[in-house]
């Protein structure tokens, strides 16, 4: 599983005022944090950047550059921003990453030619015409088109990077089946319109609404059921040691009991110590075994 | 080859829940299939209908509310009566509206007196409801509690922020909670089980998912109703396996289209029947969806629901 950090953005207070000042110290400082903590990628996120977002693009991306030779994401919905960073982006360990292009014809004419002429990726978000794609079928609708439409215009499969949308479990505990489904058939789809294609997920979307200390064992256990459908990377909190852990294969005994869950097969409570019960609940809720309440851990 | 009829295969019950006197309990709950599904499972208590009482005379009311009750309006304990003696309720529920902040604030004392009061004139149970204020039904609420020991009474909205004093209150002194969330079924569960590890013995717990009129966003509620059954009933989803009330009479009534008089919508067709009308119709859609006690108001509608229910009862 790949790893996209996303600390570095607008919306963090004291990163937001760095950008706002121009001041490279704290940008630098934790971008450099990041690559020490063992990220693949960096996720550069300016918010919408309407005022100046050209400038500031060039400048967050150079600025970073100046202290990590990891490759970025570029994360506004500023298409010109987007451009201005892809312009100055140098290709140190890997090409800089579009996030995101969405599923809307005008979106598309105008941003996939930038991922040709800069020679980037793209991360194919399935947010269509209509917005959120209700089901695995419309995930599939919507993937089919984009994939099409890229490979069209010449990015190469290895390039992109399809985005399902991972939803609250807390409020959308179906969809997050929907969205499983649709993992489960990304390959297939692929397959023809752009082979080797990637995958990529907002995964702490899943946790947003839960209790904040129980977050971590829903994001880390939903990860683990999202690699065995396919999925190529997440985009997560840099410093989360323990997702970290998993993400890199140091816990095959939380793997299996997560993946014995996904199988229908998994081991009797009883048998279980504390920690495991905890991940063989959470993975039943994930998968709507039982129906989401913000106390699943104690039933 | 004779056609076989498929059929649901259910693992959970919904809980039976007695209520009011002790000698006299009616009791709600006890499904063991999809509401009105009787050639799957049983309905051992078929749905009750609760008529609406107010502690103090309502305002803005629609002619066609205010008619049947123009003679007890001032008289909570005469009303109740009237409920039970003319037009047969099963249960009675004192709306507390008058205790609001934002109307009369009347106070918990008066809340006290009108509870005493309708609680004595009446052997069916009675359900008491706050304002849906959270502070003010918190003080009024334990009050009312604490001063009707012996009334066994169903009291609510208990909701997550005041949870924990009701849920005492309620403990201490036997009444029943109408544990409510806002159309939210996750919501649902987790006030279930925060009360159940409150203490609250499960025969004392019933939800109130909150719904909406026929118009205004039934259709969210009725969602939230059904996956509610699907998870008791085929899930067995013990936190959820509590009957359900439907506070519905109040949401109908404040409604445009129940309230405007011939006058000034012309279009919309007899303002006696309207009113009436739409509150059967989301009474129906909520009894369909899995409602134990439908909260409601107008005598004619009230009839009306009846009637359907018998019916499909007779099957």
């Amino acid at each position: 599983m790949l790893l996209i950090g996303e600390n570095l953005n607008v919306m963090v207070k004291r990163i937001g005022q760095a950008m706002k000042d121009r001041d490279p110290q704290p940008i630098q400082e934790l971008a450099a944090a990041e690559a020490e903590a063992g990220v693949d990628y960096i996720d550069v996120n300016l918010g919408p950047a309407r005022k100046g977002g050209e400038e500031l693009m060039a400048w967050v991306v150079k600025t970073v550059q100046e202290v990590v030779d990891l490759p970025l994401y570029l994360d506004t919905t500023n298409v010109k921003a987007i451009e201005a960073g892809l312009k100055v982006y140098k290709n140190k360990q890997g090409k800089a990453v579009v996030n995101s292009i969405m599923c809307r014809p005008e979106r598309m004419e105008a941003q996939i030619p930038l991922v040709t002429r800069y020679d980037a990726g793209m991360v194919a978000l399935l947010w269509g015409p209509e917005g959120m794609p209700r089901d695995a079928a419309e995930r599939g609708v919507l993937a089919t088109e984009i994939l099409q439409r890229a490979a069209e215009a010449g990015v190469a499969g290895e390039d992109i990077w399809v985005d399902p949308i991972i939803t609250p479990l807390s409020v959308q505990q179906n969809q997050l089946l929907e969205c499983n489904q649709f993992m489960s058939e990304l390959d297939m789809i692929a397959e023809v319109l752009a082979p080797g294609c990637k995958s990529t997920c907002g995964l702490s979307n899943v946790s947003n609404g839960a209790p904040d200390h129980l977050r971590p064992i829903l994001n880390q256990t939903y990860m683990i059921m999202l690699a065995k459908l396919g999925m190529r990377s997440c985009i997560v909190d840099a410093f989360d040691k323990d997702l970290q852990d998993i993400a890199r294969g140091k816990r095959p005994d939380v793997d299996a009991l997560v993946h014995q869950v996904m199988d229908r097969n998994e081991p009797d409570l009883g048998s279980l110590d504390k920690e495991a019960q905890h991940y063989v609940k959470t993975g039943k809720v994930l998968l709507g075994h039982s129906l989401y309440s913000d106390s699943w851990l104690e039933l | 080859m004779a056609l076989e009829i498929p059929k649901m295969s259910y693992n959970g019950v919904i809980k039976e829940i007695p209520l009011g006197k002790e000698a006299n309990p009616v009791i709600v709950g006890g499904e063991t299939s999809y509401p009105f599904y009787l050639f799957e499972g049983e309905m051992p208590h078929p749905p009750k209908i609760a008529m609406e009482v107010y502690d103090a005379p309502p305002e803005e009311w629609a002619q066609a509310a205010l008619e049947p009750f123009a003679d007890v309006i001032n008289d909570p304990a005469a009303w109740a009566q009237k409920c039970v003696s003319s037009y047969g309720a099963e249960m009675v529920a004192l709306q507390l509206a008058s205790t609001d902040p934002n109307a009369q604030d009347n106070s918990g004392e008066h809340a006290v007196e009108v509870t005493k009061k309708v609680a004595a004139a009446i052997d069916v149970p009675l359900i008491v409801l706050g304002s849906n204020n959270l502070e003010k039904d918190t003080e009024v609420l334990k009050m009312v509690a604490e001063a009707c020991a012996e009334e066994r009474l169903i009291l609510g909205p208990v909701t997550e922020g005041n949870y924990k004093a009701l849920g005492a209150a309620s403990l201490a002194y036997h009444h029943t909670i109408a544990a409510g969330t806002p159309i939210d079924i996750n919501q649902a569960k987790q006030l279930n089980i925060l009360l159940g590890n409150l203490g609250v013995p499960d025969e004392r717990i019933m939800v109130d998912p909150t719904v909406a009129s026929l118009g205004y966003g039934l259709e969210y509620c009725y969602s939230v109703m059904e996956r509610d059954r699907m998870a008791a009933l085929t899930q067995e989803d013990e936190r959820l396996q509590f009957p359900i009330v439907c506070n519905l009479a109040k949401e109908v009534w404040k409604t445009k289209e129940a309230k405007l008089t011939e006058q000034e919508a012309p279009l919309l067709g007899d303002p006696l029947k309207r009113g009436v009308l739409l509150e059967a119709m989301t009474a129906l859609l909520l009894l369909l969806a899995g409602g134990d006690i439908l909260i409601m108001r107008h005598p004619d509608a009230v009839q009306l629901v009846r009637g359907f229910m018998d019916d499909l009862m007779a099957n």
